[in-house]
């Protein structure tokens, strides 16, 4: 599903040159559940940006289901995001102004769906993470293993093929945090295929296969489950 | 999606109610002020643009040279609208209007001094003043008839009908009303309560064929098919026609369109000089223009300092599939909605200072919600605000990179120049030109107010010889001095305060031939210099107790005797009118007219003349003016029965002179002031982010042993040196500016350096309190608190 061929990355400052990646090369199945360790500075949320096509590599390939989309404009790789890609944050990044449901609504809006379908939707999946009855609220009304429920609902809310999951019990305590795990372990099973990014080695345990990097490279490879993943076609 | 924008643009805007209402306020202050400038604006541009024949109405102008100087003016003879219609095809009709003549209008036992108008019996078919009842075309035809407006019909009247009443005017003859015209608008130069046939003039024998007598104001509408340029060599030299002078001098005539008569009538050497009104009109706009920009600059820099609390907004709708453009959409959307909440807010700010407004600009302006017109108007003025304000948020917050806004690593710029800082500079760049012209041209003002006039204006009042007061004027003199109600009285033809009558062509010893001066003239029978307190440098005032010979006698300025040159003035003749005039006197120049201007030639003659239109009444200052003129009252009364006491006190007469003035520097104090408001408010909420953003930095400065003082200086230095650069690029504008505005005065002002130090220091000390409310607050904060927070 994703191949990327020595992908660089290197953030410049007027003194100092960072190589963030340093043409890393890995794959990632369709139905894979991939977690990304490393110390901090290793470049893996650089990584992740740049898989959510949120960031643009140097140089190097990335091909989405066989789609070069390294290179893509602002307003093709916002298509393919809204179509297939949902995102996953330590900081659950939800919109203070919005309630839960206005939230989880949000991609929806976007992708242009109508009102009721959209409801329908939005319903479904605020029931599928346990917090249906506190759809009216605002965020901070919410603890942070609520919050990040919620954000975990608006990542599957279009049913994307691909979550990308930054550290998503980063900010929560170990009980809010394994429950957010079960709840990605779950979406895994049911064939999204998931990137997470975790410096705990705990929630790393729930994926299949562990990618650790240092200085911008892939150091090693545990792999920790084998399964037989299928093909998907890339929507544009 | 458009609900989704608008939920979150409300709460947006109840989040952040310090905020909003800061945007509020401004831009509906800045509303306002737009909406107010372009009623006025509006008006005048309309003036006279709802006659129908517009597009073929002129006014006949004549165009001289007289003392090297090719003068315009549109005063013409009597003859010359029977002479246009007889002698151009081109023309339909021409018609004259003579001067505003105010008359008593008797019913009964009701008394009115009411002003109108003697016009042409085509008059009405020429302009377009709708008549209520009857026919334009017949309404003016009788001798004895006359037209009034509504108004004047229901204070005459009642609500009784007033076609066909009978009217007696100036106690001599019995008028029909033959028409009821609707009140006229507040858009058209005539200002009249009736019309009377011009025939009814004629009768009374005020009219003349004297082609040299140009003392009426002729119009003329073309036929539908004329043009301009057929016309144009034609009249040009009509008057050479018929008057040898006029051939001598090369006298023409032109006629003048309907369109420039209100905006661009102001000439230089004979021609239009892209002066008049219009200067006016361009400058408000200017200033409307401004006023709108500085409080779409409020919004743009507060929205813009506080971009980070929207940054996360941005990022995640960003990751979740926004396009930029509908970002954009959104953002601009939230700011037309903002100035949609401020329009309401402006519209009533409007409706409550136009009786104010109104006074000050001495206009009936009012917003026609009727019209179809104003809400589209009103739709557009709206969407324009929002996107001016909006678009450069939009562009700017629209752009932010979700990586960086999401990860936190989302910084502000704080760079030397910044598009935030460029847009203070300029508010505070607007507020201070403005602040220094409001001083210079009070200033001018005053400098001309404190000019000496020449006499005595205490307790003097005058009356116009209304009635039978001319013919009972030594009865009322004396009995008014008799009583001790007055020291001093002057019967003259005109009041000291107007210039009634000026000519030239004079004639005395040594004269040059060449020599063109024109010369103000007054006619005085004696006790002029007692009454209005006149200063003689040589000779005395007229007496013609003691010397009847004064009847042909003269006194004149020193102006004048500059002129004349005579050594000895004193036993000089001098002709004028047919008469020789001896000059008894030469007293200082005292101002006639215009107190910005130089005295000019003036030359007073005895009564032999016998043209008084006026009495100048010396009060007698022992008794208070009320007891005096309560007295005086019953004298009048006494001897002039039929009219009202309509007395006038020369020093609001002459303080009326500095109207103009007056009203110029009121709007830009008042422009000023909303400037400064709406840029001090803006300010305000900068300076708060400003302190909100520092507050970590200010807590460990204050761990390390800063003052409050300190802090303050740190925290609002930023601000002064912005109002500073303003003041920089403020001062030579201005200068140029007010400079360029006082050459249209002789007597001018200087401008003084300390008029730019104070509008520096006033602008400083404006900003300096905005800021340091914020700047102490957040240096008087517990840095505890605010480093915990981080």
């Amino acid at each position: 599903m994703i191949k990327i061929t020595a992908l660089e990355k290197i953030y410049r400052t007027e003194e100092v040159e960072t190589i963030s990646l340093n043409k890393i090369s890995f794959e990632v199945k369709q139905g894979e559940f991939l977690a990304v360790m490393g110390p901090s500075g290793c470049g893996k949320s650089t990584l992740l940006n740049i898989l959510g096509l949120l960031d643009d590599p140097d140089a190097g390939s990335f091909l989405f289901n066989g789609v070069e989309v390294a290179h893509l404009k602002e307003r093709q790789r916002a298509s393919i995001r809204k179509n297939n890609i949902g995102f996953v944050f330590q900081s659950f990044n939800l919109i203070d102004e919005l309630t839960v449901f206005e939230n989880v609504e949000l991609p929806l809006i976007y992708l242009g769906i109508k009102t009721d379908e959209r409801k329908k939707r939005v319903e479904r999946v605020l029931d599928k993470v346990q917090i249906m009855h506190r759809r009216g609220h605002y965020p901070q009304q919410l603890s942070g293993g609520q919050q990040q429920r919620v954000a975990v609902a608006r990542a599957v809310v279009n049913n994307p093929k691909l979550i990308l999951a930054d550290e998503p019990t980063g900010n929560l305590d170990s009980n809010n945090g394994n429950e957010v795990m079960e709840m990605l372990s779950d979406l895994n099973e049911q064939g999204t295929t998931i990137i997470m990014v975790t410096h705990s080695e705990h929630d790393a345990r729930y994926s299949h296969r562990i990618l650790r990097m240092l200085d911008g490279q892939t150091v090693t490879q545990n792999i920790l489950a084998e399964k037989n993943y299928e093909h998907f076609s890339l929507t544009q | 999606m458009f609900k989704n924008f608008l939920k979150v643009a409300f709460r947006n805007l109840l989040r952040s109610k310090g905020f909003s209402f800061i945007n509020i306020a401004g831009l509906a202050v800045g509303m306002a002020s737009a909406i107010l400038i372009f009623l006025w604006i509006q008006n005048e541009k309309s003036y006279d643009q709802f006659h129908a024949n517009r597009d073929r109405i002129y006014e006949v102008w004549n165009r001289a040279k007289f003392d090297a100087k090719r003068w315009a003016w549109n005063t013409t003879p009597k003859v010359l609208a029977r002479t246009l219609e007889k002698d151009l095809p081109e023309i339909e009709r021409a018609v004259r209007v003579n001067w505003q003549s105010e008359l008593l209008f008797s019913i009964g036992e009701k008394r009115l001094m009411k002003k109108g108008n003697m016009v042409d019996s085509g008059f009405l078919q020429v302009f377009s003043f709708p008549l209520l009842q009857s026919n334009p075309a017949t309404a003016l035809n009788d001798l004895h008839s006359i037209v009034v407006t509504e108004k004047l019909a229901r204070s005459l009247f009642g609500t009784e009908e007033a076609m066909g009443k009978v009217i007696k005017i100036d106690n001599k003859d019995n008028f029909t009303v033959t028409g009821i015209l609707k009140d006229l608008p507040n858009n058209t130069r005539f200002d009249f309560e009736y019309l009377i046939p011009w025939a009814y003039l004629r009768s009374i024998g005020n009219d003349d064929d004297n082609w040299g007598n140009n003392s009426t104001r002729t119009y003329v509408m073309l036929k539908p098919n004329a043009t301009y340029a057929s016309i144009e060599p034609k009249i040009k030299v009509l008057k050479q026609k018929y008057e040898e002078e006029a051939r001598k001098d090369n006298w023409q005539m032109f006629i003048y369109p309907m369109s420039r008569w209100r905006l661009h009538s102001s000439f230089n050497n004979g021609y239009e000089d892209n002066g008049g009104r219009i200067v006016f009109v361009k400058l408000f706009g200017t200033i409307a223009a401004f006023i709108l920009l500085i409080a779409c600059i409020n919004f743009m820099n507060l929205s813009t300092a506080r971009s980070e609390k929207r940054a996360k907004e941005v990022g995640i709708r960003k990751v979740v599939g926004a396009q930029k453009a509908s970002l954009i959409s959104q953002f601009i959307g939230e700011s037309v909605l903002l100035a949609f909440i401020a329009a309401i807010f402006a519209v009533g700010i409007v409706l409550l200072s136009l009786p104010s407004y109104n006074q000050l600009t001495d206009k009936k302006l009012f917003i026609n919600f009727a019209s179809i017109g104003t809400w589209l108007t009103g739709i557009g003025f709206i969407f324009f605000t929002g996107v001016l304000a909006g678009s450069y948020p939009a562009f700017f917050l629209s752009s932010f990179q979700p990586v960086k806004v999401l990860k936190g690593s989302f910084k502000k710029i704080n760079a030397l120049i910044t598009p935030r800082k460029i847009l203070v500079v300029v508010q505070f760049t607007f507020a201070i030109i403005l602040i220094i012209c409001t001083i210079i041209v009070k200033q001018q003002i005053d400098y001309a107010r404190d000019r000496e006039t020449g006499y005595n204006k205490d307790n003097l009042i005058y009356h116009h010889f209304t009635g039978d007061i001319g013919k009972n004027y030594n009865l009322i003199k004396n009995e008014l001095i008799a009583g001790g109600i007055a020291t001093s009285i002057v019967k003259t033809s005109a009041p000291i305060t107007q210039s009634w009558s000026d000519g030239w062509g004079q004639e005395w010893e040594g004269k040059d031939p060449n020599d063109k001066t024109d010369f103000y003239r007054i006619t005085a029978d004696e006790g002029l210099g007692n009454t209005i307190g006149l200063q003689f440098v040589v000779g005395r005032d007229f007496d013609l107790q003691k010397f009847p010979a004064d009847s042909t006698a003269m006194i004149i300025n020193e102006s004048a005797l500059k002129v004349m040159k005579f050594k000895q003035p004193i036993g000089q003749l001098i002709k004028d009118n047919d008469i020789k005039w001896h000059v008894v006197g030469v007293f200082k120049d005292f101002i006639l007219t215009n107190p910005y201007e130089p005295t000019r030639p003036m030359l007073i003659n005895g009564a032999k003349n016998n043209w008084f239109q006026t009495m100048q009444i010396k009060l007698n200052g022992n008794n208070s003016t009320a007891q005096n003129l309560q007295k005086a009252a019953t004298i009048f009364k006494k001897y002039n029965p039929e009219y009202p006491f309509d007395y006038k006190f020369i020093d609001a007469e002459y303080a009326q002179k500095f109207e103009n003035e007056q009203r110029q520097g009121t709007l830009a104090a008042l422009f000023a002031g909303l400037t400064i408001f709406i840029s001090c408010l803006g300010l305000f909420g900068l300076a708060s982010y400003m302190a909100e953003n520092r507050i970590k930095e200010i807590g460990i400065r204050k761990v390390l042993g800063a003052s409050v003082t300190g802090l303050t200086a740190l925290l609002s230095k930023d601000f002064v040196r912005l109002v500073i650069i303003s003041f920089v690029i403020a001062s030579p504008l201005s200068y140029w500016g007010m400079y360029k505005w006082l050459q249209d005065y002789t007597y001018q002002v200087s401008i003084h350096w300390w008029v730019f130090a104070g509008a520096a220091l006033l602008s400083v000390l404006i900003a300096i309190f905005t800021v340091s409310y914020q700047a102490i607050k957040a240096a008087m904060s517990n840095p505890v608190k605010s480093l915990r927070t981080e």
